[in-house]
């Protein structure tokens, strides 16, 4: 009896909650936003372009709102010189999404240089395209992701104050890592709309935004290279949306990247975007982390009441890292290691990509949704986690990402703790669905007085991490709906001289330049570049002292001949870090390691001095 | 042995329809999660707690363990499981197992509820529920008004119409976007592009809203609910179809064939309607099985 009584009493309160959400809703307003494409005027037909420039080639596209039966598609691109407009190249709009990509190769990147692009005789939309910061000593690059419009989220507040913050610190790079669009059903019409909320601040620097779930038109992604999907949640794998749907999103958010690294494409017709872009002197890899990733649905035993979450805290970890499961694929992999080896004009590293290489929640969706695990995250599958880790610490690759609408600073671990690289994900622009990093036990190196959730954890998938940061939002539903649910937005300083990253983390609707502004706790980090890829078990080999000024270095095992690692040194001394007990040789040039500098040696090999020149 | 009457089938029909919308379901409750996340964490459950004078890590869980809220919703699962069992073995005078189905009715449209506002509340998916929220409702209406009655057959065309209506709005796309899922299940059963997808769903779902329109002139009603009967199970099918497949633990059967199931109603109440119009009503058709145990006649009969 006392069994039914409680069941008669959820469903009681069950029904009442429904009522009770429906009155509120009926009384605030709070409904789905209401998207539509606005008809704008023949001279406001341009919404806004994103562009790169990379290796001396511009690549700009102007979206446009739906040009009118019968008028021209054609879009023209033009420069300013010597304060006379100049055309430089013209295309015609895809009708598909209303896009307009320009390609200008010679692309000088030593100057700034204004652009305008037009549209029959009265649109006109005027940018900067930036000189490649090369002098500076400082990038800067401003991190975003999850920008829910919905009111119930308040997505409906101005982003103004992101816009403002940009433009204060004159941001070098915007990264958008994914679900700038929530509608499943109208990217182009929310595409607009982010670029009327966006625009400003985009149309003068390089701005790369990766299409991750909700922009593709679905939930989750799990993209085994362009399967359909049927499953609600889509946790079969594939695509939920047509692919020409898909095509129409990345072609507009990521037609302006760089030329794609391996441009073959994969089911459904739909594009394939990985790449890197070189800017002042940071080598970005913009990875896809969901394109080739295989869906948990009948892969893995069911631990949960999803397809892809772990519920049960007593599973075997390795039971669900099944053989031929694919995170980043054979193709990215590879590219990867070529890019981590790659240091022409690049003095630091970083990856891109929408989501992080580790659980880094256990609490989903509400504040009694504990997880064990979740395989949206990169944490899954953990052999593919792995090897994509083990090929981005080979360029002391520093990780920037977003998707979990939940802030974190991890540094991932593979064979020990603190042996790879450093990941930031970023908080959400508006929270749509809340998360919390909050382990049981505190961690056997927690620090007395730091937040009980730092320091050395195992994920949900036994993946070791260790982390630094979290910006959990409120338990309790509490009204402020930006940052109560950790809405916010990061900075990352790349200190070209120093090797140095700094991590901020800022809750919305604050002004960055006041000293009185806090930032997230556990907020501002710094690493050392050199600390992507520093196991503790490892010792120094003897410092290597140059006669040129920042060589690359490159560090070979004598036996297996395999790289372990490339990187620019800083400087004209390095002192490699090495696994003991084995020998290696040493390979070192100016722009490219082209020169054997030590053979067979050691940890605790004495110091050599190497003249390159 | 009793000898079964000529309205023994049609309302074993309702019976296993019932039952098929609640065993689909409660198979979601307990091997899966059923959708009422997006009832729960909102300012006005929190207010629900308060008023409830339950603390709200009480009612929801601290996030180390579940909360009232939490346990509850887990235990749900028994009552669709109950709900199906009843709709099987429900008799004319038992109000009690009656007024568990009106329950069952009042469960499915909570739980049709909440997958409305998870769908950014587009009404069509509150709509095309209709059906199953109804279908207790219809097997209550024949055992105690009558198989025949008029507001029997009223509700299970209102049911129909629901079903359609919403599942036609979403095929045409125009107001409604078409789900990515319809594309793909027709693409992948089909083996069509996007394009003939596209245009295939448009028919359909113009068909399925002439469905609706059908049911309501005599002379068409008996076309229009052969085709939804067709088109009903065709699409509730079509989900192990497209999805299931050899690679997949179990060929992915605990993933879709409830998916099926659960969408017994939408094929089972025009079958049952179907058998009402049929054009030679004759008890005699069953005069000589002795299966089922009889049922009783209805008091009123059904419309021209």
């Amino acid at each position: 009896m006392k069994f039914a009584k409680f069941l008669t009493l959820c469903c009681a309160a069950l029904i009442l909650a429904s009522g009770a959400n429906a009155q509120q809703k009926g009384k605030k307003g709070k409904g789905p936003a209401i998207l539509a494409i606005p008809e704008v005027e023949n001279k406001d037909i341009i919404c806004f372009a994103l562009y790169t420039v990379h290796d001396n080639t511009l690549k700009l596209t102007a979206q446009l709102y739906p040009i009118p039966e019968g008028a021209t598609k054609t879009v023209r691109l033009e420069i300013e010189n010597d304060g006379k407009w100049v055309e430089a190249a013209k295309t015609e709009a895809i009708e598909q999404g209303w896009t307009a990509p320009f390609r200008i190769e010679s692309w000088d990147d030593s100057k700034a240089q204004k652009y305008r692009v037009l549209h029959g005789s009265e649109a006109s939309y005027e940018g900067t395209i930036r000189k490649n910061p090369v002098d500076k000593d400082e990038i800067i690059v401003a991190g975003f992701t999850g920008n829910s419009i919905h009111p119930a989220h308040g997505g409906d507040i101005s982003r103004q104050d992101l816009i403002d913050n940009v433009e204060k610190v004159d941001a070098d790079v915007l990264f958008f890592s994914g679900d700038q669009v929530y509608d499943h059903h109208k990217h182009y019409a929310a595409w607009l709309k982010f670029g009327r909320d966006f625009g400003e601040i985009i149309k003068d620097r390089p701005t790369l935004c990766l299409p991750d779930d909700h922009d593709a038109g679905q939930p989750n992604l799990w993209g085994e290279s362009g399967k359909v999907s049927t499953l609600p949640g889509a946790a079969d794998g594939g695509y939920l949306q047509p692919g020409s749907y898909v095509q129409e999103v990345e072609r507009a958010q990521t037609s302006h990247f760089p030329d794609p690294a391996d441009p073959h494409k994969i089911g459904q017709g739909i594009g394939v975007w990985f790449t890197n872009l070189n800017w002042g002197n940071i080598d970005f890899a913009i990875l896809e982390d969901r394109k080739f990733k295989t869906g948990p649905a009948g892969r893995v035993p069911k631990q949960g009441p999803r397809p892809d979450h772990i519920r049960n805290p007593e599973y075997d970890p390795a039971s669900v890292d099944v053989e031929g499961a694919i995170l980043l694929g054979e193709r990215q992999l590879k590219f990867i290691d070529q890019w981590a080896q790659d240091w022409s004009d690049a003095d630091m590293k970083v990856a891109l990509s929408a989501t992080i290489f580790c659980g880094g929640a256990h609490i989903h969706g509400s504040a009694n949704g504990r997880l064990h695990a979740d395989m949206d995250s990169n944490g899954w599958p953990q052999t593919g986690r792995d090897n994509a880790l083990r090929s981005l610490r080979k360029g002391f690759a520093f990780h920037l990402a977003g998707d979990q609408h939940l802030a974190t600073i991890f540094q991932q671990g593979i064979d020990e703790y603190g042996d790879s690289i450093y990941s930031f994900c970023v908080p959400s622009i508006a929270n749509l669905y809340l998360r919390w990093w909050e382990p049981l036990e505190l961690a056997p190196n927690h620090k007395s007085g730091a937040p009980k959730y730092t320091g050395d954890h195992l994920d949900g998938f036994a993946n070791k991490v260790t982390n630094y940061a979290a910006a959990n939002p409120e338990k309790k539903p509490a009204g402020k709906i930006l940052n109560t649910r950790a809405a916010g937005f990061g900075f990352v300083r790349l200190n070209t001289k120093s090797r140095e990253i700094t991590m901020e983390c800022w809750p919305r609707n604050v002004d960055v330049t006041d000293p009185a502004a806090k930032q997230y706790p556990g907020w501002p980090l710094t690493i050392s570049q050199f600390d992507n890829y520093k196991p503790p078990s490892w010792g120094k080999l003897g410092e290597v002292t140059f006669d040129i000024e920042n060589p690359v270095v490159q560090l070979i095992d004598a036996e297996t001949n395999e790289i372990l690692y490339t990187v620019r040194a800083n400087g004209k001394t390095f002192s490699p870090g090495a696994p003991r007990g084995k020998t290696f040789n040493l390979k070192a040039g100016k722009n490219a390691p082209d020169t054997i500098v030590s053979k067979e040696a050691k940890v605790g090999s004495k110091p050599i001095t190497v003249t390159l020149q | 042995m009793t000898k079964l009457t000529r309205d023994d089938l049609p309302l074993l029909f309702l019976r296993l329809g019932g039952f098929f919308c609640f065993a689909g379901w409660t198979w979601v409750h307990f091997y899966w999660e059923a959708p009422y996340g997006i009832l729960l964490w909102q300012d006005a459950t929190y207010a629900l707690a308060d008023r409830l004078d339950i603390s709200w890590d009480e009612f929801v869980g601290s996030g180390a363990n579940d909360g009232l809220i939490q346990k509850g919703i887990a235990q749900i699962g028994w009552l669709y499981l109950i709900c199906g069992i009843t709709a099987l073995t429900v008799r004319k005078k038992s109000w009690i197992q009656m007024a568990i189905l009106i329950g069952g009715s009042g469960l499915l449209f909570v739980l049709s509820y909440a997958k409305y506002l998870g769908a950014q509340e587009q009404l069509p998916m509150l709509v095309e529920h209709g059906g199953q929220i109804l279908m207790p409702v219809i097997l209550v209406l024949a055992l105690t008004a009558g198989i025949r009655h008029r507001i029997t057959t009223t509700a299970a065309i209102v049911a129909v119409i629901m079903t359609f209506a919403g599942h036609g709005a979403y095929a045409l796309g125009f107001h409604w976007p078409t789900p990515g899922n319809f594309f793909g299940m027709t693409s992948l059963i089909l083996r069509v592009e996007t394009e003939t997808a596209r245009v295939i769903l448009q028919i359909a779902g113009v068909l399925d809203l002439l469905v609706c329109i059908g049911l309501l002139i005599p002379t068409l009603r008996r076309g229009a609910a052969f085709y939804a009967v067709a088109w009903g199970f065709l699409t509730a099918i079509a989900r192990p179809l497209a999805g299931m497949s050899t690679e997949l633990n179990y060929w992915g059967a605990d993933q879709f064939i409830h998916e099926a199931i659960l969408r017994g109603p939408h094929f089972i109440i025009p079958l049952y309607l179907l058998f009402l119009w049929k054009r030679s009503d004759s008890a005699d058709t069953f005069a000589n099985l002795d299966t089922l145990p009889q049922q009783s006649t209805d008091t009123q009969p059904c419309p021209p």
